[in-house]
């Protein structure tokens, strides 16, 4: 009973998760019991076996490209929503409101106001409310600039601001699309447009106002996605445009994901003999907080006598 | 204290997400994506399939971290996530082994075929090379061999050294039965690699 008792507790012995008291009892008995202590002896050995098998680190390209990946889809994910939670989670809601005099205060203001905002509604219009009263349907509201009530009345004047969507089509060669896409580029808060024009821009990159805007996205644009993707464009002007040279350099140093950065290095590779280059290459070969980048930036530098 | 300081951190980082956040949930994603991604990696045996699991795992934490209670570390929560994701992979893949890029070697034992690429890194030295990756690719056979919960219990274990107690937070179940769970594992891969001691 005793050695089935041990042979039982003998991995998670090895694996250190055995009680104290469980411990001391397996060793007092391996040290008498010479089967349990030739068991014992098999599964220190089996899991020093096992030990010499690691699970592999992902690599740094993986890890940038699953990063870029999520940040991507993060900017269309959309939380549980406040009427999510307290559909879902009534008791915590009364729990917090209970607890959160603000929150209390709160609710009871927006429901006083809800109930004027109500009563409002349902007074009728007299006949001088025209068309101001009528719904804004043709376009969407954009902000409100100022809300005043003449004294005495109940007219209420409101000034706000509207955005009404427009498009233009035309091909790449159109003055009006291209003036479009140079504005979404470098403007636009949705980066999936910033994406499609950035993507767009790079059919031509010929052009010097798209590649200026390319290179704009590289050094500046806040998803890592459209800064590769301007790369990649930027990538075969990188020996005739010192500016492109420029802003890789720029990237190969500053840009916050690996991803990028191990890109830049290898479209830098054909300039790797330009003096600039190499005194980039060789402070990043130095010192860089990237292993892998430290030991790229060696390899090229490596190379540089044979292919110079 | 390092872990006070992180779980300090993580809850500042929680709070700040849950009020809609972005930049802050990216933060704590920053905190756990590679442990994640080790785990996916080492459990599917292919980047793709870890890829899907590491972005699953962090949407629906995204999705989800208004419904987050500090009633566990973030750590065990974004775990739990993680290892349901996994088993769910296992299982379907258990489904259709068939489809797996796997061989099989002289003993008839199975082997990701991926193990074989050698390693290309300068200063790799190819018999040690050789005798890992051989090591490595029966160990895979024999893990392949263990049901999911079992696979997962180990892999939390002893490739990623957790506390059994926390495995059990974790997989949702008692750590009495995470041991006995761990302890059936261990026979079950010394049956398998017996020949190799």
């Amino acid at each position: 009973m005793k050695c089935e008792w041990v042979r039982q507790n003998i991995a998670l012995y090895v694996y250190g998760e055995a009680a104290d008291d469980a411990r001391h009892e397996l060793e007092q008995h391996t040290s008498r019991c010479a089967d349990c202590a030739a068991e014992l002896k098999a599964e220190q050995e089996f899991h020093a076996l096992l030990s010499q098998d690691r699970a592999a680190d992902p690599t740094p390209n993986l890890l940038a490209a699953s990063r870029m990946r999520l940040q991507e889809a993060l900017e269309t994910a959309q939380q549980g929503g406040l009427l999510h939670r307290l559909a879902f989670d009534p008791a915590n809601w009364l729990r917090q409101a209970k607890f959160s005099p603000a929150l209390a205060s709160a609710i009871l203001i927006l429901g006083f106001a809800g109930g004027v905002g109500t009563a409002y509604k349902v007074i009728p219009h007299g006949p001088g409310s025209g068309p101001g009263s009528q719904p804004v349907a043709e376009s969407s509201i954009a902000g409100i600039s100022s809300i005043t009530q003449e004294p005495g009345t109940n007219q209420i004047s409101i000034k706000y601001n509207t955005v009404s969507t427009q498009q233009a089509e035309g091909s790449l060669n159109d003055q009006k699309i291209q003036q479009l896409l140079l504005y979404a580029a470098r403007n636009n808060y949705n980066s999936g447009v910033r994406m499609d024009s950035v993507g767009l821009l790079t059919q031509n990159p010929t052009d010097t106002h798209f590649r200026d805007a390319l290179i704009y996205a590289l050094q500046y644009d806040s998803n890592p996605g459209v800064r590769f993707k301007a790369l990649d464009a930027l990538g075969p002007y990188v020996k005739g445009d010192t500016r492109v040279r420029d802003s890789l350099l720029q990237a190969l140093v500053n840009d916050t994901n690996p991803g990028v950065r191990t890109e830049a290095l290898r479209m830098l590779e054909p300039v790797k003999a330009d003096g600039s280059v190499r005194g980039v290459l060789m402070t990043l070969a130095a010192k860089d907080s990237s292993q892998y980048i430290r030991s790229q930036a060696r390899t090229l530098l490596a190379q540089l006598p044979e292919i110079d | 204290m390092a872990g006070q300081e992180r779980r300090i951190d993580d809850t500042m980082l929680i709070r700040e997400a849950q009020r809609g956040d972005r930049a802050a949930f990216e933060e704590l994603v920053r905190h756990y994506d590679q442990a994640v991604l080790r785990l996916a990696l080492h459990l599917t045996g292919s980047e793709h399939d870890a890829q899907d699991v590491y972005q699953d795992a962090f949407l629906k934490a995204y999705k989800n971290i208004g419904s987050f209670r500090f009633e566990c570390s973030f750590y065990t929560w974004i775990y739990r996530i993680v290892t349901n994701l996994c088993l769910d992979h296992l299982r379907k893949k258990n489904v259709r082994k068939e489809d797996a890029p796997v061989a099989k070697d002289a003993d008839g034992g199975e082997y990701d075929l991926l193990d074989q690429v050698a390693d290309g890194r300068p200063g790799a030295n190819p018999e040690r090379d050789l005798m890992r990756r051989q090591l490595g690719a029966r160990i895979s056979g024999a893990l392949q061999k263990l049901t999911p919960r079992e696979r997962m219990v180990f892999e939390l274990k002893h490739y990623h050294g957790l506390k059994l107690r926390t495995v059990g937070e974790i997989l949702q179940t008692t750590e009495e039965t995470a041991k006995n769970t761990l302890f059936r594992a261990t026979q079950k891969l010394r049956g398998a690699l017996a020949d190799m001691r």
